[in-house]
């Protein structure tokens, strides 16, 4: 039996009076490729941001590879939260890279200030991930010199540096054109292939059915089902699913 | 009456020049002391310690609000003796003085310093979101973030503001002929106070302040250019 990366336990996260996330249990295996779907507003992304600790739960706990989170007696929480976070990749909508670097600086940076290692290294790590994504030539291109695709996928690479145990996708080609989307979904199924283990939160259905181990369908901040993409897309168990899958023209 | 630049200019040049010397090392330190406490405060203010804000706002509130004349003279004639007076029950005797020159760093340093901290602050908070929430994504502390992140990119943004301060700074050093720093309008005054030729001094004085200033924002369009390389 593999490994759980992520465990979950009765996450709620409440802003102001709104209760977004209503107790969230959930398990993620080794190498397992998890796609959240769900109607806007149903708290995908929120429980993806819960996983890093971009968003701290107002109740319930999160481990990363057996480590909590949270952990009230220990000292130095803010440092524990990082470090914890560089076994989390994460990859945002709209590609955050740092604009005052180059692709290659992007990758590089976080290697050099949080990983301590010499630039030298750095740039040989960055550059075997740029690869990988396919953009070695664009190295010593700025971000606003890159398409939004080549963006997405340098910032794919500056996770994947970082050597993460989990990779999360937070909707990751939503903010591209629709010609710019298969370049990143490749990568994304090429990682997927290698065996990495992901959180997907994704519109694009039928790239969940392919990757998906799991498809988890949230509704209204909990999690309404939680089965293999042959099972939901084809006999979902829920009438809420149903109805997502009927609008969901893919 | 007759107009006698040629004679103005060659007796009161030389001294001008040294005077111009002063008020470059005077405007360069000042300016450095602003840029050090324009940071901190603006990293103060928006650390989320609401008490630091609140002393701060003070702060500002009180530099905004009085003239920079009147913090110079207050800098110049008053602190030394309230420091005096204040260390005088410690140590009997006590007595201590700023020169005019020390006395304007620190006066023209903390005023800029505050204005400035409003155009830190601004472009820090212009700054995506989600620029923060990368680096925190991928393991900086929330400081790592700050100084190794956001600082870089919202240093251009501040860089025109900056540049202008500067400006206003060379010239604000004009002041310090009120707290009798060898400056160059107390050099004009003294000098068309000797021999009449008012007209000729201070068209003088004011071209220096002219010819020191163009440089300046040159100086600042060439920096401008090199840190927007990336935009």
């Amino acid at each position: 039996m593999s490994k759980s990366i992520i465990e979950i336990q009765d996450l709620h996260k409440q802003f102001g009076n709104v209760e977004v996330l209503k107790g969230i249990d959930l398990v993620v295996k080794e190498s397992e490729k998890v796609v959240i779907l769900g109607p806007s507003g149903s708290g995908k992304s929120t429980l993806l941001r819960c996983i890093n600790y971009l968003e701290y739960p107002t109740q319930g706990s999160v481990k990363i590879n057996g480590n909590a989170f949270e952990d009230k007696n220990r000292k130095n929480q803010e440092k524990h939260i990082a470090l914890l976070r560089t076994e989390v990749g994460m990859v945002f909508q709209k590609f955050n890279l740092f604009h005052h670097l180059t692709a290659l600086g992007n990758v590089m940076a976080a290697l050099v200030t949080i990983k301590g290692l010499s630039k030298v290294e750095a740039k040989q790590i960055a550059e075997f991930n740029l690869e990988k994504v396919g953009l070695l030539e664009k190295a010593k291109n700025y971000p606003s010199q890159l398409s939004g695709g080549q963006q997405q996928r340098v910032a794919i690479a500056r996770a994947l540096a970082m050597d993460p145990k989990v990779m999360l996708f937070d909707e990751s080609t939503s903010a591209l054109d629709p010609e710019l989307v298969g370049e990143v979904l490749r990568v994304i199924r090429g990682l997927a292939e290698d065996g990495m283990t992901m959180v997907l939160v994704t519109h694009e259905m039928k790239f969940a059915k392919d990757v998906a181990d799991r498809i988890v369908f949230m509704d209204n901040g909990v999690i309404v089902e939680d089965s293999p993409p042959e099972v939901f897309f084809n006999n979902p168990s829920t009438e809420r699913a149903k109805q997502f899958i009927m609008q969901e023209d893919y | 009456m007759t107009i006698h630049f040629g004679r103005a200019f060659s007796e009161l040049a030389p001294s001008l020049f040294d005077a111009l010397k002063t008020v470059t090392l005077l405007a360069i330190l000042a300016f450095a002391l602003a840029l050090m406490i324009g940071m901190l405060i603006a990293v103060g203010r928006i650390s989320g310690n609401k008490i630091l804000d609140r002393f701060l706002i003070v702060l500002l509130e009180i530099i905004r609000g009085t003239p920079l004349l009147v913090q110079l003279l207050y800098v110049y004639y008053v602190v030394p003796e309230l420091i005096s007076f204040v260390v005088s029950f410690f140590v009997p005797d006590f007595h201590m003085n700023f020169g005019a020159f020390e006395a304007g760093v620190i006066g023209l340093g903390i005023n800029y310093g505050c204005y400035m901290s409003e155009i830190f602050r601004s472009s820090i908070l212009a700054i995506d979101k989600g620029q923060n929430e990368a680096a925190l994504a991928l393991g900086y502390t929330k400081h790592q973030a700050l100084r190794k992140i956001i600082f870089p990119q919202s240093i251009r943004i501040s860089l025109p503001a900056l540049g202008n301060y500067l400006v206003m700074l060379l010239k604000d050093t004009s002041l310090c002929a009120f707290i009798t720093l060898g400056e160059i309008i107390l050099t004009t005054q003294s000098y068309a106070a000797q021999t009449f030729l008012t007209i000729e001094s201070y068209t003088i004085a004011a071209l220096v302040y002219l010819v020191a200033c163009i440089p300046l924002g040159y100086l600042v369009r060439v920096l401008e250019r090199r840190v927007t390389k990336y935009v």
